[in-house]
């Protein structure tokens, strides 16, 4: 494709794009995210692509791979427009069907369709859902209208009209206004505005500055900024070079992980296209803009997606944080003055800078507006990405978009912001999706990664995996962080096996508030959350550990027996069959007993008796 | 020409050098604030923590260390408040079990106030402070040896783990390890590791006046501000 010289020659394109797209008569949209691809969507993209050759359709029905919609559990999804037929998990033999039924003659496939799980009957578009009836789709929604692969597909879709607004006619200085009226904060963690972060740097003397894009997430659980930069790469590149433009920066980095092959794929792409349309480069359309991209790849650690650990990846240096007593926003970048924002924050500015600050405030709450994408994950009924409006209560987000819990039990806790945020009971469920208040009550909101927990959840063992999780990946450079989650670790780790004192529980009170207090980095500083919020909400099941030696959830192997009632046991063998440890004896037909010197409590007879004849003691 | 600012360190103003940092200022005013990582002439990373203070900003206060934080005009430090004794003391605690046998590392848990040590004694013979990493690379210019590893696997080695012929072997990197002070009784036994507090006598007296510099002998072993 030709170089674009002007703002008009972009137009241009756009019309023509649009012009060429006139004569199709219907879309199929695969999800080609990362969940559905586990599922085999790959396979089935290529299927629906041989059947609509076969069946001679290529000129009238584009098929689009996708990015992430979202309802992941219910992958792959193939959506048909225009009349919005919404299928759930499709397998590659079912491509025939779809396209020789639904494409050719419009006839909906029953089997296919997403079954109400209350009521029972089959919904046939997404807006039908439950799942999504709730949901504040800003950023996700756009997904399912480009195919990441593609920059025709986003700019057919009004793509890269926001850039060359602000270029047209907007100020740098008001586009820093614009971002600090609309109240945008940061959504990768710490929520700082955004607006002020800009601001900072745009003052900051020096002429070389520098933007960057943080997608290196690491929270067990969660994977919103994967998905948007999977899904959508020009959004978020869209949203950089709009940041550029504002605070003066000419060169860019997408630090992404490695771990996530497709972004990185996705982002070379969408930078290569770019580069050929001179979207990027010097003179951008013909104005004074001069902007390029780099895609940076992290190893991997989790420590990277600190700032300044960061920042000295990016330089080649050892990933690990250094003090900020100066902003990054001044000092950041080959100590030049750096904006690092989160992958959903600049996904956020195009629609800001399009719409207006006033639009995009108009949603949330007084300290944090617009919409948040969560992961919601655990024991619930609907995972996936969810996007909210802020300030919806954690319940909607719980048990209207995520179904309740999955095997019955109750549920009982929800984890938020990933391994560093805090657990919260069910009796907090009424409070609001929003920065400030989640932080007030001991949790956050993080990168928003959601794992719900239910009664067969021991909250020590939560706070254990998570501190084990957190020494493993502490760059270890300071001691707090270094010696003092090692020695929580300890301590929980003495609980879940029966070894604790209550003593211990004051030390470990006391030692995660010198953690978060006086570690060098945020990683240091909000490790401690999962032990504080455990131990203030779930205080009595610490003590039912040490005082009692029980584990009420079941869950720590030390504190636990298994037992077979006599009662309910009818002799069938299954479980002295797949015991492999040879700990379950007994005669047929009559009730076995478990060995308690040899049961290793792998759990595998628990799993295998039909009768629910094993109890956990 | 040298710039000065006023800052007020525990309540007193002091004429600070511009852009020199808080730790360094405290300490040329006898204002000792207890620091393990930090070596005057050489760059501060920040990694001890001992030597965190109180830094308020408008009413509000936020620690932060003092060998990272540079001084600025009117700027209110706080070196000595319950909190930030009480913080230290943990911190202090946490390094003398992880390396009981070490002089320095000892005479530092009782500089903090440490009285007891409520975790299992660990033996370890680095705390981590980089001073070693430091000197080799600034001061010598060698590199020869690094970090290597992370979280708990991260410890000081040559690159690739032989040693390179660009180390001299000069010994800069063991005059500056806090390890290298033996105890007084000698080292001690695995298993039998204990807080020692031999020297408490003489620093004890560093806990009742708050601030001052007892010009203990922590310092001269291993290059305080003060003995340089």
């Amino acid at each position: 494709m030709p170089r674009l010289n002007s703002f008009r020659e972009l137009e241009h394109l756009r019309q023509r794009l649009l012009e060429e797209r006139r004569g199709l008569t219907t879309t199929v949209l695969v999800c080609g995210g990362t969940g559905c691809r586990a599922s085999h969507s790959g396979d089935l993209i290529a299927a629906i692509e041989s059947e609509l050759s076969q069946q001679g359709l290529e000129g009238r029905v584009r098929l689009r791979a996708t990015g992430c919609h979202g309802f992941c559990e219910q992958g792959p999804i193939v959506i048909i427009e225009p009349s919005d037929i919404f299928y759930c998990h499709v397998a590659p033999d079912d491509a025939f069907e779809i396209v020789s039924q639904t494409v050719a003659r419009g006839e909906v496939i029953e089997r296919l369709l997403y079954t109400d799980p209350i009521s029972g009957e089959k919904v046939r578009t997404e807006s039908e859902i439950p799942f999504y009836r709730q949901q504040y789709r800003r950023i996700l929604s756009l997904n399912r209208l480009v195919d990441p692969r593609s920059i025709e597909d986003y700019i057919a879709a009004g793509g890269y009209s926001s850039l060359v607004k602000v270029l047209d006619k907007v100020e740098p200085d008001k586009i820093v206004m614009e971002i600090e009226a609309s109240g945008l904060r940061g959504r990768g963690g710490g929520g700082f505005p955004t607006g002020r972060k800009w601001r900072e740097c745009r003052e900051a003397p020096g002429d070389e500055k520098y933007v960057i894009c943080n997608a290196d997430e690491g929270d067990p659980g969660a994977y919103m900024d994967r998905c948007v930069l999977e899904g959508n790469p020009h959004l978020v590149l869209e949203g950089m070079m709009i940041g550029a433009w504002a605070v003066g920066a000419r060169e860019g980095y997408i630090y992404v992980r490695n771990e996530y092959p497709l972004a990185v794929e996705h982002s070379r792409i969408a930078v290569e296209q770019m580069r050929e349309l001179g979207l990027i480069g010097e003179n951008i359309l013909g104005t004074s803009f001069s902007f390029d991209v780099k895609v940076a790849r992290g190893g991997g650690a989790f420590v990277c997606g600190e700032s300044t650990a960061l920042m000295a990846s990016v330089e080649g240096k050892v990933g690990e944080p250094r003090p900020k007593d100066v902003h990054t926003a001044v000092d950041g970048l080959y100590h030049k003055p750096t904006v690092l924002n989160n992958v959903e924050t600049w996904a956020n500015v195009p629609a800001i800078i399009h719409n207006g600050s006033a639009w995009f405030a108009s949603n949330g709450t007084a300290g944090s507006r617009g919409s948040k994408i969560l992961a919601l994950t655990g024991n619930i009924k609907n995972t996936g990405l969810v996007e909210v409006a802020m300030g919806t209560p954690i319940k909607t987000v719980v048990f209207d978009i995520g179904g309740g819990a999955v095997n019955g039990r109750p549920i009982k806790a929800v984890q938020i912001g990933g391994p560093s945020g805090g657990c919260l009971p069910v009796d907090k469920f009424d409070l609001p999706i929003d920065f400030d208040i989640l932080s007030q009550a001991g949790s956050m909101v993080g990168s928003g990664g959601m794992v719900v927990m239910d009664e067969g959840s021991c909250m020590v063992d939560v706070a254990r995996y998570f501190l084990a999780f957190l020494q493993d990946e502490s760059c270890g450079k300071c001691v707090p962080c270094r010696l003092g989650i090692d020695r929580m670790l300890e301590i929980v780790t003495d609980i879940t096996e029966g070894r604790g004192t209550l003593k211990q529980l004051d030390l470990l009170e006391e030692l995660a508030e010198t953690v978060a207090e006086t570690a060098l980095c945020g990683l240091g500083k909000t490790a401690p959350n999962p032990v504080i919020s455990t131990l203030c909400y779930f205080r009595s099941e610490y003590e039912a550990h040490i005082v009692d030696m029980k584990c009420p959830a079941g869950v720590c192997k030390a504190l636990i027996t298994y037992w077979i009632d006599p009662e309910r046991c009818n002799g069938c063998g299954v479980c002295l069959q797949s015991c492999p440890h040879n700990a379950v004896t007994g005669k047929k037909k009559e009730p076995h007993m478990i060995d308690t010197q040899l049961c290793q409590k792998c759990g595998i007879c628990r799993s295998e008796c039909k009768f629910d004849a094993i109890r956990i003691v | 020409m040298l710039q000065y600012v006023n800052v007020s360190i525990d309540g007193a103003i002091i004429r600070a050098i511009k852009g020199a940092t808080v730790l360094d200022t405290a300490i040329e005013y006898g204002i000792c604030i207890p620091h393990l990582c930090h070596v005057p002439y050489l760059s501060d990373i920040g990694s001890c923590r001992l030597c965190i203070v109180e830094h308020v900003v408008n009413g509000r206060s936020k620690i932060t260390t003092s060998c990272t934080l540079n001084v600025q005009e009117g700027m209110v430090i706080l070196t000595n408040t319950e909190k930030i004794r009480k913080l230290r003391r943990n911190i202090a605690e946490l390094l003398v079990a992880e390396a009981p046998n070490s002089r320095a590392i000892q005479d530092i848990a009782v500089r903090c106030g440490v009285k007891e040590v409520r975790y299992p004694f660990r033996n370890a013979d680095c705390v981590l402070c980089g001073r070693c990493v430091r000197v080799c690379a600034e001061v010598w210019k060698a590199k020869a040896k690094g970090f290597v590893g992370r979280g708990k696997e991260r410890h000081v080695d040559f690159p690739f783990g032989i040693r390179p012929d660009f180390c001299k072997q000069c010994g800069a990197c063991i005059q500056l390890c806090p390890m290298t002070i033996p105890p007084c009784d000698g080292p001690m036994k695995p298993g039998e590791e204990r807080l020692c507090g031999n020297c408490e006598s003489q620093l004890m007296i560093s806990e009742n006046m708050p601030g001052s510099c007892t010009w203990c002998r922590l310092g001269e072993g291993f290059a305080c501000g003060r003995y340089v």
